[in-house]
């Protein structure tokens, strides 16, 4: 299987979080291709909502940054792990930054699915999708509910499924492991 | 009462949102002649001046297209930023989200994050106005864009009066939650003839690149 992972961590040095990240990339490594990315580490901008990747240059967006090796990456994956820390209730505006940036990987054209309208795929696939995230000291159940609800609509979009959401320190690496190997 | 808005679109003062929130205040300053503070949060690196704004808001708008089906990234770290504060006075806070989609429903989910957000930080939440439909009012004809911009002229001008949101123009807006079996049946057959893609497709022509509209150019096999 080829994954890519993006972590969204927010702090400057190796963070509990990330070293968690790391040990489940290496674990994932044995059996897998893995690509993981710090995000807060990359040179990327945020989306300015031009549609150029729309109706300029289809499919490609025009910023000059450091995302064309995550779309790249994740094109040609069977899995995005959108890891990081809960902050306010939701994750980082870092992982929000490149999720944004996903509608490069969308076709503007609406079609109906389950009666709603969606965006067409681009590719002939997209991922399926899976979450880890870390606790933040107030977060509690109507949380964790409403980021998984918010990534469901957000696979839905991309026509895939949200496999698992996992919790760092809770679940074990070997359970992200295994719950990964069950897809 | 003093309202501030902050306008959460990366589009900047050329977005949908700066619109519905200039139809907004036109119905607002009908009733209240208080300048409002309009903060863009695409200007990312004005961010310490956005927060100190909010600080010493006491009512707050904040207004947003739906990215990837919630907030902007640049909405998200405005959110982390005034997350950190301690706020010394009680502040009330609005939100409006639109989307190009027609239905409401997709807005729906960020919603409930935004009313557990006010909730956390302590927030009077006043509610969350969702409208669905916006892609493609700037080059809308003005008799396809009255019934909307009367709409958001009558919430300001409720708002000014009431200091909240219209709860009956709330549940206008957010109309249809869902398209009914005629609306669905009805695009279908718009899209079989082709017309749900023109304001793509005519995008695409006057860019030149509707040839190249199924491109798929970060797939492994393109080389570059």
């Amino acid at each position: 299987m080829k994954i890519t992972i993006l972590n969204g961590d927010v702090s400057q040095d190796e963070s509990a979080f990330s070293n968690y990240i790391n040990r489940l990339a290496e674990a994932l490594q044995q059996e897998n291709t893995v690509n993981m990315f710090r995000l807060n580490k990359m040179n990327l901008h945020y989306c300015t909502g031009c549609w150029s990747c729309w109706w300029k240059t289809p499919g490609r967006c025009p910023t000059n940054d450091d995302a064309e090796q995550i779309y790249r990456s994740v094109v040609s994956s069977d899995l995005v792990i959108f890891a990081s820390p809960l902050i306010a209730g939701f994750t980082s505006a870092v992982l929000k930054k490149i999720t944004d940036r996903f509608v490069a990987l969308t076709h503007p054209y609406i079609k109906l699915f389950d009666g709603e309208c969606h965006h067409q795929n681009r590719y002939d696939k997209n991922p399926d999708i899976a979450l880890v995230l870390e606790k933040e000291a107030d977060t509690d159940n109507e949380d964790l509910e409403i980021v998984n609800d918010i990534y469901k609509r957000f696979a839905l979009n991309l026509h895939s499924n949200l496999r698992f959401t996992k919790i760092v320190d809770h679940d074990k690496i070997e359970d992200i492991v295994h719950a990964t190997h069950s897809i | 009462m003093r309202l501030t808005v902050f306008n959460g679109s990366p589009r900047n003062k050329k977005s949908n949102s700066k619109i519905l929130i200039e139809e907004f205040l036109k119905g607002y300053h009908r009733v209240c002649d208080t300048p409002v503070d309009i903060h863009y949060l695409a200007n990312i690196k004005e961010t310490t001046s956005h927060v100190e704004a909010f600080r010493q808001s006491e009512i707050a708008i904040i207004i947003f297209p739906l990215y990837t089906d919630c907030m902007p990234g640049i909405v998200k770290n405005f959110f982390e930023e005034i997350a950190k504060l301690d706020y010394s006075s009680p502040k009330r806070v609005g939100f409006i989200v639109q989307s190009g989609f027609p239905e409401a429903v997709h807005s729906t989910y960020v919603e409930r994050y935004l009313q557990k957000l006010a909730l956390r930080l302590n927030f009077e939440y006043l509610g969350t106005i969702i409208k669905g439909g916006v892609e493609g009012i700037q080059v809308m004809p003005p008799r396809m864009t009255k019934k909307l911009f009367d709409k958001f002229q009558k919430l300001g001008e409720y708002f000014a009066e009431n200091e909240k949101f219209s709860a009956q123009i709330q549940e206008q807006l957010r109309k249809p939650l869902r398209m009914s079996a005629t609306t669905r049946l009805l695009f279908n057959i718009l899209r079989l003839v082709g017309l749900t893609n023109l304001y793509w497709n005519s995008n695409l022509k006057k860019n030149n690149a509707y040839k190249n509209r199924f491109d798929k150019p970060y797939a492994e096999s393109t080389l570059n």
